[in-house]
């Protein structure tokens, strides 16, 4: 009589305990460019796959900076991962302020997290449609978390998220005990090998036109590596050299 | 009439202007909405602090006065906050327990996150910092000196916040007559001597507190003394300073009932 | 599942016509889905254990806690939606605090207890919000000694020798009624919360999951809440793995 009537609204359970609503607003996240996040011990780093709608127009950004310790990579939709990162660059202002030191990471993401979950329990919204993977640095090293749109979020050593996310996150699981001990240069090599089992064959694969790299660590504050600079790292991929350690 | 005195004496000041009763407005209190704490009452004198090799140490009497009175006389006016913060107090003391109630909840806080990190002194003196600079934006200052020290990391931290938010970091810091009677003499004393450790510079504190009490007619000789070092945070017990020998007066007193 | 269905549950403002409020029940059935939590209380302290599933082998050993501290006294452990969790452990501090405050002294946990009950019983209330999906256990020390108490979505706040939630729950019922709760001493009981976590995990179902647990003694942690040291915990979940080892055989 009915289809499953359990999935319009965003304050009913299903009779499984499951809410589909914040699950649909999951698979939002999955439709994005993907993104792939790893860490050594003194660097964090983004990696990100972008789209263009149109030979004409230009590239959507999906790396942001937060703070000089933090930034994002997004995947969903852009117009809320905007709101959220102004959140996060405010949250990050305020610590500033009262601390004259900068925010643990973790203690941001809380916060960014429980924005999402307060979306997730009141009738009349929707949840994010975002997911995003924070870099960044702080006295306790370096640190990689995804959020959802449920509220949830994940302290990882490396994780992809968005579009075809689960072939580089194949390629991280194979590799990620290793990354602990790389160099930035090895870790960017890693990112950007990684995203690129993302890219179906039929596409052009990795240039620097679509291709973004944050990167932050050890006296290195955040920085977005784009365009041009983003070549040299592209070099190194198709030498293939530098990666293959022995171990 | 005198509205406001740097050193306020509770009791002498003509609040309802009882001295010019001619006019209705004259006998009023004068209240404005926005001027709340005009006059400290139970206040305590001077906090005085040095850095050393290794640490901090920071003293204080235990006195708070009543105006002029010598009210109480055995009242801590430094509180621990985490495991690395001492803040010494002068001024009001009601208004330094109420600034220790927020402190605490925001030690406990981040006691409660225990991601690994705890909030460092000179967060902490920050966050002081911005309180007290709130509160006097609001016209209802927290009527103290404060002096923030601390010890994380193999660092050591001092600093100091007044009523007004004025803040700064120093290696050595007084406050109140402090700041005139034994900061000079620190300063003599951390020139002669660069290199103190913890026992100089307890003696140096210790002497200090002593001069203060010869000088400062709000405190007294029984003091205690704080460090921050390596091994953590101490409070010292309540120690009576040893000073001049009043009984050899008192002699001479008895004599004088004698003829 | 039999009465599912028919338009009656679809929000928490709506009854069934025997009566019944299934949005409530739905929202158990979220806590039912997620990691056992079990907990004992002791003469002298409480003991928190929380089957942590582990979907990845790339998160962090940290990620994603169970267990938490919501003043020096107090601690929960989490079963169902993490992040409504973390709603109610924010309440739950912000709650502690103001008591503090109001009163100068440390909040009861059956106070704490209660009021975070009235707090989920206010979300069974309207059709415009949804229940948590979570249930807590809320251990601590106070005046009144050792308390432990279990608050779930419903609003309900019931008090325990001990109390089990999560998908294991009846299993670890199971094994608990064997424990002399009058007698056990905190540290046999640490023993006893690894033991029954490993239990009842289910290892076909689940495969990774990670133990956590806390405690709260005035012997053993001076009444203060904290996560089990590394020592004692490695002790506790080597005693759990050869108990099981034995038992299978």
């Amino acid at each position: 009589m009915y289809r499953n009537h359990y999935d319009s609204d965003i304050t009913t359970f299903s009779p499984s305990g499951r809410i589909h609503q914040i699950e649909y607003a999951m698979e939002a996240v999955k439709q994005g460019g993907a993104a792939v996040a790893l860490k050594s011990k003194k660097f964090a780093i983004l990696v990100s796959l972008k789209r263009s709608s149109s030979d004409l127009g230009s590239y959507q950004k999906k790396v942001f900076q937060v703070d000089d310790h933090v930034g994002i990579a997004i995947s969903g939709l852009t117009a809320d991962a905007r709101m959220l990162c102004n959140y996060m660059r405010n949250e990050c202002s305020n610590y500033d302020y009262v601390y004259e030191s900068k925010i643990r990471i973790e203690r941001l993401v809380t916060k960014v997290a429980d924005k999402h979950q307060l979306h997730t329990q009141g009738y009349g919204g929707r949840p994010y449609g975002v997911g995003l993977l924070v870099a960044g640095y702080d006295q306790l090293g370096a640190h990689i978390y995804q959020t959802c749109p449920s509220g949830n979020f994940y302290n990882y050593k490396s994780i992809s998220i968005g579009s075809r996310s689960q072939s580089a996150k194949t390629y991280l699981e194979k590799y990620f005990e290793q990354f602990e001990d790389c160099s930035l240069e090895q870790l960017i090599v890693h990112g950007l090998r990684a995203l690129r089992e993302t890219i179906p064959n039929s596409d052009t694969g990795l240039n620097s036109k679509n291709v973004a790299i944050g990167i932050v660590g050890e006296n290195q504050p955040f920085k977005i590596i784009e365009e041009e600079n983003a070549q040299p790292y592209l070099n190194l991929l198709e030498n293939e050299e530098p990666v293959e350690m022995q171990i | 009439m005198q509205q406001h005195v740097s050193f306020p004496v509770f009791g002498q000041n003509d609040y309802f202007n009882y001295k010019n009763p001619q006019t209705l407005e004259n006998r009023m209190p004068v209240v404005d909405a926005k001027k709340k704490t005009q006059d400290p009452i139970v206040t305590g004198t001077s906090v005085i602090a040095i850095k050393y090799n290794g640490g901090v140490v920071m003293g204080t009497d235990m006195l708070c006065s009543y105006g002029s009175l010598a009210r109480f006389n055995s009242i801590q006016r430094m509180e621990k906050f985490g495991s690395y913060t001492i803040i010494g107090a002068g001024g009001e003391l009601s208004d330094f327990q109420s600034l220790s109630n927020t402190l605490n909840d925001l030690v406990t806080l981040d006691h409660c996150i225990d991601d690994g990190s705890k909030l460092s002194p000179s967060e902490i003196y920050n966050y002081v910092a911005r309180v007290m600079y709130n509160h006097r934006n609001k016209g209802d200052p927290l009527w103290n000196s404060l002096v923030v020290m601390g010890y994380q990391n193999g660092s050591s931290f001092l600093g100091k916040v007044d009523l007004v938010g004025t803040c700064f970091k120093d290696d050595i810091v007084c406050t109140g007559y402090g700041a005139h009677i034994a900061l000079p003499l620190m300063r003599k004393a951390a020139l002669d001597n660069p290199n103190m450790n913890l026992e100089q510079a307890k003696k140096l504190i210790e002497d200090c507190l002593r001069v203060l009490f010869y000088r400062d007619a709000r405190s007294s000789k029984k003091i205690q003394i704080s460090v921050a070092n390596e091994n953590g945070l101490e409070i010292s017990e309540p120690i009576e300073l040893d000073t001049y020998m009043w009984q050899s007066g008192e002699a001479a007193v008895k004599s004088f009932s004698q003829v | 599942m039999t009465s599912v269905g028919s338009g009656y549950d679809l929000y928490v403002s709506t009854y069934s016509p025997d009566g019944k409020i299934f949005q409530i029940d739905y929202a158990n059935k979220a806590v039912e889905n997620s990691g056992t939590c079990v907990a004992i209380r002791t003469k002298d302290g409480v003991i928190l254990g929380v089957e942590k599933l582990v979907p990845s082998k790339m998160l962090e050993k940290s990620s994603n806690r169970r267990i938490h501290h919501i003043d020096t006294h107090i601690g929960v452990g989490i079963s169902g939606f993490l992040a409504d969790a973390r709603q109610l452990i924010t309440r739950a501090r912000d709650e502690a605090k103001q008591y503090r405050q109001v009163y100068g002294q440390p909040i009861p946990i059956k106070v704490l207890s209660q009021r975070i009950a009235s707090y989920n019983h206010v979300y069974t209330l309207y059709g415009s919000v949804r229940p948590f999906g979570c249930s807590l256990i809320i251990t601590g020390i106070d005046q009144y000694g050792p308390q432990l108490y279990m608050v779930e979505p419903s609003g309900s706040c019931i008090g325990y020798f001990g109390t089990s939630m999560g998908k294991g729950k009846q299993a670890a019922k199971n094994e608990m009624e064997k424990i002399k709760f009058t007698e056990i001493s905190t540290r046999d009981a640490l023993k006893e919360v690894a033991r029954i976590i490993h239990t009842v995990h289910d290892e076909v179902k689940d495969k990774d999951f990670e133990l956590e647990l806390g405690w709260i003694s005035m012997t053993e942690t001076n009444s203060v809440h904290q996560l089990v040291p590394q020592n004692l915990f490695e002790e506790a979940e080597a005693f759990a793995k050869a108990a099981i080892e034995e038992a299978n055989q």
